[in-house]
């Protein structure tokens, strides 16, 4: 009887003694060593790899000013951008730098107003909000004084010598008209009056992307990221104290197409420098006017359209268009998430939006531009869907001539695009 | 004859300067690091400038010219011969071209692979046939794994 069990010769009383603890949870145990990680001061892989993560666990728990200056600390070689371009085909070039994708047109909030409103009769501009027909005729006059006081009623003693037309006639001009325009349209725009309009600010953006391996020197066969540096300067620009409402979901930017340049970005033409890096929006960081509206930019007598057509570049007049708006658009829409705090190791959580409008007095184009991404360097960009979107308009002509103080052929059109954009808002 | 000519320098008031039966010869080269599509790479002569260059090509032939910068490379002057006198290797005016119009250009391969395959029938097809079996009887027995004939009875 008791051979029938398989119990050995002596019965060990441990058999009850581990049934006793089965349903029992595991005590936690306090780790008495520390982790096992890399070291942090040999000089190896491992340990480069654990202080760029210390640095960056560092920045994400700083505060915004810190972040700031921690992100922009160390000087290096970095590649100047300049929105306003000699360069051939920039715009390609800029897309590629700044992962932004263009959508010829604008967004459907102002496309599909300004298709039905080219004709005159003030009847049909009922469709901006706020605004109706008498008002729109008062901003037509406005407009019209504007234009008239610039080009006839101004007593300009000299006309103006070599390359200093568009600094002495149309920088005034579009002075006037933007100050105007934004002062007319703070009674339907309450946004407005609490909004700052300056003129040319600086705003400066600083941001990696891309990598190379160093050809040459003490640090060859290193990899190295490209830096890039805008510092631009708009004719004008109006910050907000609360931010526009986005154009597209972000999710809808996964499917856009950005062109892919391989070559190094010296080859655009595109020169390195190093000086001290700046994120800047045009106001310093506790300014309560911190997201952006809209810019101004005047484009300068080296660029203008009949200069081109002189050098056979016609073509090249609204790439040029398009790559200033893109650099400075992006230039802004970055520095006012980095106030924010976001960079490139913390993406956007929400599309910053802003707008532009790029004229050389007579021809205006419209651009608006949503930043959905700004991790733009090589190890938060490996698996970054979204990508950021660009919409621009053709130029369009404001008026014909100016002839015995009377504006021919003032295009409503384009007023009408300018009051919708300065009226834009959450 | 290769006479030594100064382009005359233009002083306010002078006449446009025209050249009409230029002197100047353009060398298409391969570029030496890689290009954008649309950049053509060119050795000029030193004494052509940018407008120089894209005037010829726009006349001459034809192209349309974006926008062209220049560059001098200097030719070493390091290497000594073998009476340990100073070698200079001339120095030469490089031109990048981009073309205008969205025009692309690639620089052609002008030594292509030629297939090494012989003709049928013909004498190479039977000596390089000859050849290989002479090595494949110089080899040893597979079944030896790479052994030599030295061991062995």
């Amino acid at each position: 009887m008791a051979s029938r069990c398989k119990l050995p010769l002596l019965f060990p009383k441990s058999l009850f003694k581990n049934l006793r603890f089965v349903h029992t949870e595991a005590a936690v145990t306090q780790p008495s060593y520390p982790p096992v990680v890399a070291s942090l001061t040999a000089k190896s892989k491992s340990a480069r790899l654990r202080q760029i993560d210390e640095q960056i666990q560092k920045i994400c728990a700083s505060p915004v000013e810190e972040k700031l200056s921690l992100i922009t600390r160390i000087q290096r070689q970095k590649f100047v951008v300049y929105p306003q371009t000699f360069a051939r085909n920039a715009d390609r070039w800029y897309q590629h730098f700044t992962k932004t994708a263009y959508i010829p047109g604008l967004p459907e909030k102002f496309s599909v107003d300004s298709g039905e409103g080219s004709s005159p009769s003030p009847a049909d501009q009922t469709e901006i909000t706020g605004i109706d027909g008498d008002a729109f005729a008062e901003i037509r006059a406005l407009v019209t004084r504007v234009i008239l006081q610039e080009h006839c009623h101004m007593n300009k003693k000299r006309k103006p010598y070599v390359y200093k037309h568009q600094e002495q006639q149309m920088g005034p001009f579009l002075k006037n008209l933007v100050a105007e325009l934004t002062y007319s349209l703070a009674k339907y725009n309450p946004l407005l009056l609490s909004s700052s309009l300056d003129f040319s600010p600086q705003v400066n953006f600083y941001w990696r992307r891309g990598q190379r391996i160093i050809p040459k020197g003490h640090r060859k066969g290193r990899l190295e990221p490209f830096r890039f540096q805008i510092d631009d300067s708009p004719h004008s620009q109006i910050r907000i104290t609360q931010q526009l409402p986005q154009f597209n979901p972000m999710e809808a930017s996964y499917t856009a197409d950005v062109p892919l340049v391989p070559l190094a970005p010296n080859l655009m033409p595109l020169f390195r420098r190093q000086y001290d890096n700046h994120i800047f929006t045009g106001a310093k960081l506790p300014d309560p006017a911190c997201y952006g509206h809209t810019q101004f930019h005047l484009v300068p007598d080296r660029y203008h359209r009949d200069r081109m057509l002189k050098q056979q570049q016609s073509d090249q007049v609204e790439v040029f268009l398009r790559a200033n708006a893109l650099a400075s658009l992006f230039s802004w829409t970055g520095a006012q998430a980095a106030y924010q705090g976001f960079w490139s190791h913390e993406d956007v959580c929400r599309p910053f939006v802003s707008q532009a409008v790029i004229t050389d007095g007579h021809f205006f184009s419209f651009f608006c531009y949503q930043l959905n991404t700004v991790a733009l360097s090589v190890e938060t960009d490996a698996n970054n869907p979204r990508k950021n979107l660009l919409w621009g308009s053709q130029s369009q002509q404001l008026f014909q001539t100016v002839q015995d103080g009377e504006v021919l052929g003032l295009n409503d059109g384009v007023i009408k695009l300018l009051v919708q954009f300065l009226m834009n808002r959450p | 004859i290769y006479i030594n000519i100064i382009v005359p320098i233009y002083q306010l008031g002078n006449p446009q300067l025209r050249i009409f039966r230029p002197n100047w010869f353009l060398t298409l080269v391969r570029p030496g690091k890689e290009q954008p599509p649309d950049t053509a790479q060119f050795r000029v002569p030193m004494e052509m400038t940018k407008y120089d260059v894209k005037n010829y090509l726009e006349k001459i032939y034809n192209v349309p010219v974006g926008v062209v910068r220049t560059r001098i490379q200097f030719g070493s002057n390091k290497k000594r011969n073998h009476l340990n006198q100073k070698v200079k290797k001339p120095d030469y005016k490089v031109a990048y071209v981009q073309l205008a119009q969205g025009q692309t250009f690639t620089f052609p391969d002008v030594f292509p692979e030629k297939d090494q395959t012989p003709a049928e029938g013909s004498m190479e097809e039977m000596q390089n046939k000859f050849m290989e079996d002479e090595k494949q009887r110089q080899k040893l027995d597979p079944r030896r794994g790479g052994v030599t004939e030295w061991f062995g009875l």
